[in-house]
């Protein structure tokens, strides 16, 4: 079961990086203006493919092994967190795909896209890190970077809801830019909590 | 028969029973039960309390004092050469161990079904099943039927060999065998029943019928199973021991041993990683 479990771990950090570099690219293409919407497809349904394969190597393991305590949390865990991963791609071509719908943004204010972008790249890294060591102070720490996403997202839905004073597709093309990095800082804590119960067994 | 939903519902109420199992009652508890033979120390100090109407697996690798444990709840240890006990045993409120409590009235109430099924051979299903109540002094031949028949239903035999009663117990497989070693130590209306890896001989087929059978006996006993089968253990019961060279060195409810064993020996072991 060892060799199984080292394959599951190494199916699933190959999602990670898949999953970080799909998002990084969608961000800066964003914030670029590049239309990158046929890659990020691609990618996307690349790591949905990643996911359905953790899930057969998953399946497999419980089946043949019936393992229990640690094992059993770490393969329900790598469910959950593939399924994160195939999400942060799939958020990555919404994102790629706001460029594709509104066209050209040039003239838009994207600073706030860029401020949360930060935030949102290092949440994605926090969790790879805290997954590959298996680190719960490392885990435990994205809730405090998502109340920051969350509250910027809010902050900006209730300025607009103000009477904006910005175009209203640049308005919207951001809204929805900051709703996607917004549920991908929340399947980050998810991939976060995934990891603190492969510790210590506590439900998040 | 068995069938999918009768299963699933079983599994529901293990579940259940599982998270509730604290408030149960205390049936049978051992305190500071130490017991080996002669120089040699199979058990060391175990306290442990079993809950009524409740299934309770004790794991453990060969020789940690597993069967040794459950051979002392009964006092059938001490019918070993060499055998010794020491600590105390209660069912309820009565101390087993007391000079003044007779041991076969102690076996009575604490029945035990062994790892190999070992009817009566010559002697035929029915008389399998009324032989502890003859020894018991019970003559009255309706009633005796009676038993036999509400025994070998509550062991899911009737349905199954309900027209081969009078055939000899050795003719039946090997699954069938050792439920009628369960319906033989249930017609003595034991109150607590104790199981030494009971399907440790038994294909699947068979071990899934004893399963379920053991899952059912709990509405009315306290039942104890000693099992190398950690599978079987998350199955059926509602609380496991670990036991470690004659230490008890956990025990709780089943869920949270299989899912988050508090103690690094206990994950070890449950994970095959030694044993």
């Amino acid at each position: 079961m060892d060799m199984g479990l080292s394959r599951l771990q190494n199916a699933v950090v190959d999602m990670a990086n898949l999953a970080q570099q799909s998002v990084m690219k969608a961000i800066e293409a964003y914030a670029k203006g590049e239309k990158i919407t046929q890659e990020a497809f691609k990618r996307s349904n690349e790591l949905s493919l990643l996911a359905s394969e953790v899930e057969e190597l998953a399946v497999e393991l419980l089946a043949r092994y019936q393992p229990v305590a640690t094992d059993l949390r770490f393969i329900k865990s790598c469910l959950e967190i593939a399924y994160g991963f195939s999400r942060f791609g799939r958020y990555a071509y919404d994102i790629a795909q706001v460029l594709e719908v509104y066209g050209d943004l040039s003239e838009c204010d994207k600073s706030v896209v860029q401020d949360l972008s930060g935030t949102v790249t290092r949440m994605i890294q926090t969790s790879i890190q805290s997954f590959k060591t298996r680190d719960e102070k490392l885990a435990r720490s994205l809730r405090n970077d998502d109340d920051h996403v969350d509250k910027a997202y809010l902050d900006y839905n209730r300025e607009l809801a103000k009477a904006p004073s910005i175009p209203i597709r640049c308005a919207v093309a951001s809204l929805l830019v900051l709703r996607y990095l917004e549920r991908i800082a929340d399947h980050a804590c998810y991939i976060g909590d995934s990891v603190i119960y492969i510790t210590t067994a506590a439900k998040v | 028969m068995l069938t999918h939903n009768y299963l699933a519902e079983t599994v529901v109420q293990t579940r259940e029973k599982a998270e509730g199992v604290e408030s149960l009652n205390t049936k049978l508890t051992a305190e500071n039960l130490s017991a080996g033979f002669g120089k040699k120390k199979v058990l060391d100090s175990v306290s442990i309390e079993f809950k009524e109407k409740a299934v309770t697996a004790i794991i453990g690798p060969s020789g940690c004092g597993k069967s040794t444990l459950i051979r002392c709840l009964n006092r059938m240890h001490e019918v070993t050469t060499s055998a010794w006990v020491t600590g105390q045993v209660f069912l309820e409120n009565q101390n087993v161990y007391d000079p003044a409590v007779d041991p076969v009235s102690v076996r009575r109430k604490i029945g035990m079904v062994f790892q190999k099924p070992n009817p009566f051979p010559t002697m035929s299903v029915f008389d399998n099943v009324a032989a502890g109540l003859r020894l018991n002094g019970e003559r009255d031949r309706k009633l005796i039927a009676r038993k036999v028949e509400a025994n070998l239903r509550k062991s899911f035999l009737w349905e199954e060999i309900g027209d081969r009663i009078n055939e000899s117990g050795a003719s039946l497989s090997g699954g069938q065998q050792q439920r009628l070693c369960i319906a033989r130590a249930l017609a003595v209306e034991p109150e607590v029943v104790l199981m030494d890896e009971p399907c440790s001989a038994l294909d699947p087929v068979a071990t899934a019928k004893i399963e379920e059978l053991i899952i059912r006996l709990k509405e009315t006993y306290t039942v104890i199973v000693v099992t190398h089968n950690m599978q079987q253990a998350a199955r059926i019961s509602d609380l496991t021991g670990f036991l470690y060279l004659g230490k008890l060195i956990e025990f709780g409810p089943t869920r949270q041993i299989f899912e988050n064993p508090h103690n690094e020996l206990t994950e070890r072991y449950i994970s095959g990683k030694f044993g």
